[in-house]
């Protein structure tokens, strides 16, 4: 009895956890790009996650993402064992990437109507149009993203990655090529789905920016996580003093 | 099931809309097509390239603008990391291969409804003794290239190599489509013989096979 409660309040701690990773490794070509990180994201926090090119941030996103299986080690979301089949999970999921990932010849309304759609919801038309006022792209919502600048094509991806509702936001490099408008809308926007209860890891490299924004900071050098804590408590200087070891 | 197929389609139709929309590959292909009937033809020479010779030029023409469709469908994808949004979704990879082969399907048959006219224009052959067994036969021919040249197109675009590397991957692999079609046709229009043997059960076979193997590793070869 005493066994099944202990077993039951576990697997309740883990499902207040979005991510859970134990050991996780990822080689590729021989190659270490993550070397046995271990790290727990409680829901609702926002995270962000620094280190230097080729730290392995982005790859850390196609893992968490499901784009990419891990090499080893143990990666749970919301308590349940990741699988790369499982489509429940991914639903659970947006990645919003310094790729677009959009169709450059279609407009913003069709491109998240398409992926609503791909996702199942059936209140794709009226979800898409509640997301494009919401990044201010209603009145350009029929114009091919072709003709977009990078500010408002980064909002569309934004906008693509919202559409299925996530519980988990992977923002690697959002403000990469935008200019301080766009910067301050993506910012904003990021920080009120962290306030309705999203759960957002930012990959960055701004620092000040980073611990500005985040509640917690993930830092990895060279594949190792070497930084895991508060961003009250730690300085940009010390951040970049791990970032660069 | 339904989610599959409705699926499929939305995917086909995305493949079909932006095509529509940028022109960039089927006005490519068949001018590409109609260049190679004239310019075979001609090379060919007057009495050459009379009748049967048109099967063979024919499929070269459809061979080539397959291949050419196949590398533009998949450079969709590519763009701006769009594949990956698509494998973000609760989408089964085989959804993604059978949509892309259909929409390339589509587009070489769009191909052929413009080549084979000119084709059998310009070589003079005679088309009307069997035009559904025709029809059936390229139908098939067509189905097993673009099997693999969807396959091998989304291998060989993730690669540094994309640009004519598709053509040497696909065009031995397809040979046997090519030798059986072209048998059989010689068989009906030539020799006035009725559809079927071996010939038309390489080709079913052949299709049977590529898509179905093409449908269950694409899980495997496809990088966002």
């Amino acid at each position: 009895m005493r066994s099944i409660e202990r077993s039951t309040s576990a697997q309740a701690a883990a499902a207040e956890l979005a991510v859970h990773a134990r050991n996780l490794r990822k080689v590729i070509d021989d190659r270490v790009i993550l070397d046995d990180l271990g790290f727990a994201i409680p829901r609702g926090r926002y995270i962000a996650l620094l280190g230097a090119n080729g730290a392995g941030k982005s790859t850390l996103m196609r893992i968490l993402s499901m784009l990419t299986p891990p090499s080893g080690g143990e990666l749970s979301l919301f308590g349940q064992p990741l699988r790369s089949t499982s489509a429940g999970m991914r639903r659970r999921i947006g990645l919003i990437s310094h790729q677009a990932m959009l169709y450059r010849d279609l407009s913003p309304r069709e491109n998240l109507r398409l992926f609503g759609k791909l996702y199942g919801m059936r209140n794709a038309d009226q979800r898409a149009t509640q997301l494009l006022q919401l990044v201010n792209l209603a009145d350009r919502a029929d114009d091919p993203v072709k003709n977009f600048s990078r500010g408002m094509t980064q909002r569309t991806a934004i906008a693509r990655a919202l559409m299925h509702d996530p519980d988990l936001i992977l923002a690697d490099e959002p403000f990469a090529g935008l200019d301080a408008p766009s910067t301050h809308t993506v910012e904003l926007l990021l920080d009120a789905l962290n306030k309705s209860g999203r759960t957002i890891l930012l990959a960055n490299h701004d620092i000040e920016q980073s611990l500005r924004l985040a509640q917690q900071v993930l830092v990895l050098r060279r594949g190792k996580l070497v930084l895991d804590c508060p961003s009250s408590q730690v300085s940009a200087a010390e951040v970049l003093k791990e970032i660069g070891g | 099931m339904r989610t599959t197929l409705s699926q499929i389609l939305l995917l086909v139709g995305k493949d079909l809309r932006i095509e529509a929309r940028s022109r960039q590959t089927l006005g490519l292909v068949i001018t590409l097509g109609l260049l190679i009937v004239v310019v075979l033809g001609l090379g060919l020479g007057a009495e050459a390239a009379k009748g049967y010779s048109a099967m063979a030029v024919l499929w070269v023409a459809y061979l080539f603008s397959g291949v050419l469709c196949f590398e533009k469908t998949m450079a969709v994808e590519r763009h701006e990391g769009a594949m990956a949004g698509l494998l973000l979704a609760p989408v089964d990879r085989g959804v993604i291969y059978l949509s892309k082969l259909i929409a390339n399907l589509l587009m070489m048959l769009a191909v052929a409804l413009v080549v084979t006219p000119a084709g059998v224009l310009f070589f003079s052959f005679d088309l009307s003794a069997a035009p559904l067994s025709f029809a059936l036969i390229m139908g098939l021919g067509m189905l097993g290239v673009a099997a693999v040249g969807t396959l091998f197109a989304a291998v060989v675009s993730s690669t540094r190599l994309a640009g004519g590397l598709l053509a040497m991957v696909v065009f031995p692999v397809v040979l046997p489509v090519v030798i059986a079609s072209t048998q059989l046709m010689l068989g009906i229009f030539r020799d006035g013989k009725e559809l079927g043997g071996t010939g038309l059960a390489v080709l079913i076979a052949f299709d049977v096979i590529f898509v179905t193997v093409s449908w269950l590793v694409f899980e495997w070869i496809l990088e966002p």
